[in-house]
């Protein structure tokens, strides 16, 4: 692949509160290439939802700001760009599916004409044209009896079906990313497996890049190609799936690991909790954000912030100190248990 | 729907009973009778007499009730001027079924309540119809005539408040959500809380000093007339001079009435359209990549307009008791200068004349901003 699609370099959002600074983002850098499928994990407050966010141009002045970074989609900065032209990329280019479908349709439009209104925003095609191609959006998702349903209010869709439509009409004009903000959170686990098939489906038909922030691990092992791991506003680890959960690099990672639960553990196991909680991100500790939590961690771990650097496999990076010298694969994180979890979600 | 509404005319009419109820015997617990005034008067003994037995006074008080009752239920005079009322009945209860039945779109709410609104107006327009209201015991003559010949200056000068209001206020509401905490909401905010917590007699009074009595002192031209609605000479004006003078009488008690409703409407379209602008949904508008604009005008505004929508047909039903302070202070010829001088002089047919015009505009009202409830938001149904 010539060019990436999505290049994020040292990103920092900030957010003014009366408490302080929050630095939601604090220097965080990635590549996504065309078509690739990239989990953002982490826990509440990391900062994987700013990132979508300001990278959809959506951190509202003044109480956001975007206070360095570049962010290249297809070779040109949006962050210099002016409104008019931030217009065409939303929705357009970069489209979003939000974490709760019953609040994310507007209630006094209909269906069909939410979805042509964005239809009509960025193709040029008439009326009846946008409506064809409504038409066949509701049906991709697999809505049945799509022409009639256009003419419903969202009231009248269920939970699922509404996610349906988030997704269609993201994908209605064929952009060459969708972000996905915990999409499946506020369903229940049958729908959220549907909802994620019909994602995988649909992106891996059109070649659409995804980047799909989530806190569960489980879902995450089921869709994407690689994986970054956020904590404290910063990427903590990236990789592949296989290098994250079979090679994880740093503690935290490893710690979310062992606190997922498995279906396959007979033993009944204790779950692991990372101690503590996640720190103020208004008033963040000297050196290394995870040191408080951190079983592993030194001296130096106090003083210096650990930059991101290959460890592990090829292509696999972290944010550790002491990456190399911790055996995190052979140690399981809480009780003993003979490998790395992996979500039952990893085979589909 | 048609059952709905239906029904809620059917609990209007138990409302209404149940206030005339209380409000006539309020009256009779009040002390004080409209005859007492006589009773100074030694040498009145026999008209009092007199009056007490032709005005039923001497009746056990249901027995006046329902007196009372009977005779404003029933017409007194009735008659057509041709075939047009009852086709323009017919044919709006026809088309409220055909619409009950065949329309799917979520709007024939409001379809229904034009055709009825341009059914009653042919009606009204070509028949005769007047109530037995009872004679003013203070020798105004026939309440139903005197109630109407005020209702008039009372709509004129109502309509002309609530439209400044709207204009002004629905869109300050609006900017000040937009701009929220800028300069010019803060100042908007303070503005309106200084216009809500002004007493309407200083507002109206005020203004008469100012724009009338020191402007016309400093600059010799008479810009306002501070009381009446017409000057003496004005069936003799031509049309542009009658236009001058009705909005030379009309704009200090308007514009009184306006400032202080204003500033609760924008208030009100304030809260409401930034309740709408955090919503997910205008987040979701925004990712779409729509202007601004088309976000704020189609997303936000649609949703924010509902509950004032509400708001506003409530404020109707008032208006029709009139604006007592201000009708007053601007000496206007309205419903609520009425009101107000026949609960002075214990006027009992007048009193519950217009007590029972605010019932009725009211109950109608709350129907009526019901249906449109129903018909600006789709998620609202009528069980």
């Amino acid at each position: 692949m010539s060019e990436p699609l999505l290049v994020v370099d040292d990103l920092r959002t900030y957010f003014s509160t009366e408490e302080g600074i929050v630095r939601a983002v604090d220097g965080i850098s990635f590549t996504m290439e065309p078509g690739q499928r990239l989990g953002v994990v982490g826990e509440s407050g990391s900062g994987k939802s700013v990132t979508a966010l300001s990278v959809m141009g959506l951190i509202e002045p003044p109480a956001g700001e975007i206070v360095t970074g570049r962010i290249l989609f297809k070779g040109q900065n949006l962050l210099e760009l002016d409104e008019d032209q931030m217009q065409e990329v939303r929705g357009g280019q970069i489209a979003m599916i939000f974490q709760d479908p019953m609040t994310a349709l507007n209630p006094v439009y209909t269906i069909g004409d939410q979805l042509m209104e964005t239809i009509l925003l960025h193709q040029d095609v008439s009326r009846s044209e946008a409506r064809e191609i409504a038409i066949q959006a509701i049906e991709d998702v697999q809505i049945p009896n799509a022409s009639q349903r256009m003419m419903d209010y969202p009231h009248q869709y269920s939970g699922g079906m509404r996610q349906r439509i988030m997704i269609a009409m993201g994908l209605s004009c064929n952009p060459d990313l969708l972000i996905a903000d915990e999409p499946t959170t506020a369903l229940d686990v049958t729908t959220q497996a549907q909802i994620m098939d019909l994602m995988l489906q649909l992106a891996e038909d059109r070649g659409t890049a995804v980047m799909l922030i989530t806190h569960d691990l489980g879902v995450v092992a089921g869709f994407c190609d690689d994986v970054h791991v956020m904590y404290a506003g910063g990427i903590v680890e990236s990789g592949s799936i296989d290098d994250i959960y079979y090679n994880p690099q740093h503690p935290y990672t490893w710690g979310l690991l062992g606190s997922m639960t498995r279906l396959d553990d007979a033993q009944r196991k204790r779950l692991h909790s990372v101690r503590g909680a996640p720190p103020s991100v208004i008033d963040l500790p000297k050196g290394c954000r995870f040191r408080p939590r951190c079983d592993f961690a030194t001296e130096i771990c106090g003083e210096v912030l650990p930059a991101l650097r290959d460890v592990g496999n090829p292509g696999q990076r972290a944010a550790c100190h002491h990456a190399e010298e911790l055996d995190l694969k052979s140690m399981t994180a809480g009780e003993e248990t003979q490998e790395p979890a992996v979500s039952e979600g990893a085979s589909s | 729907m048609l059952a709905y509404i239906t029904r809620r005319l059917v609990y209007g009419l138990v409302t209404l009973l149940a206030l005339s109820m209380i409000v006539f015997m309020l009256l009779q617990l009040s002390g004080g009778g409209p005859l007492d005034r006589l009773r100074l008067n030694p040498r009145m003994q026999p008209v009092i007499q007199q009056l007490t037995e032709q005005w039923g006074l001497d009746q056990p008080i249901w027995k006046q009730y329902v007196t009372w009752l009977s005779h404003y239920v029933r017409p007194s005079e009735f008659s057509l001027h041709n075939a047009l009322p009852i086709i323009a009945i017919g044919a709006a209860a026809a088309a409220t079924v055909a619409i009950g039945k065949f329309m799917k779109a979520h709007w024939k709410g409001a379809l229904i309540l034009v055709v009825w609104i341009v059914a009653m107006y042919v009606t009204f327009t070509n028949l005769t119809i007047k109530f037995d209201w009872g004679t003013s015991f203070q020798g105004a003559g026939d309440v139903w005539d005197l109630v109407f010949s005020r209702v008039g200056a009372t709509f004129r000068l109502g309509f002309t408040a609530l439209f400044l209001a709207l204009v002004i206020g629905i869109p300050l509401g609006i900017y000040q959500a937009i701009r929220q905490y800028s300069f010019f909401d803060q100042l908007g905010t303070t503005g309106a809380f200084i216009a809500f917590s002004t007493p309407i007699f200083i507002v109206g009074v005020g203004l008469q000093l100012i724009f009338a009595l020191y402007f016309e002192k400093w600059t010799g031209v008479k810009l306002f007339y501070v009381a009446g609605m017409n000057s003496p000479g004005y069936s003799d004006m031509t049309f542009w001079q009658k236009l001058g003078d009705t909005l030379q009488h009309l704009v200090l008690p308007a514009v009184s009435i306006a400032l202080i409703s204003l500033a609760g409407y924008s208030r009100f379209q304030r809260a409401s359209m930034l309740e709408v602008l955090h919503s997910d949904y205008l987040r979701t508008a925004k990712a779409k990549g729509l202007p601004r604009s088309r976000i704020i005008i189609k997303h936000a505004l649609r949703n924010a307009l509902i509950p004032v929508v509400t708001l506003i047909s409530l404020d109707i039903a008032f208006m029709i008791g009139g604006a007592i302070i201000t009708e007053t202070i601007f000496g206007w010829p309205g419903v609520g200068r009425l009101y107000i001088a026949a609960i002075g002089t214990v006027d009992y047919p007048v009193i519950m004349a217009i007590v029972m015009i605010i019932g009725i505009g009211i109950v109608i009202m709350n129907v009526v901003a019901d249906i449109l409830y129903g018909v600006m938001d789709p998620r609202v149904r009528y069980e």
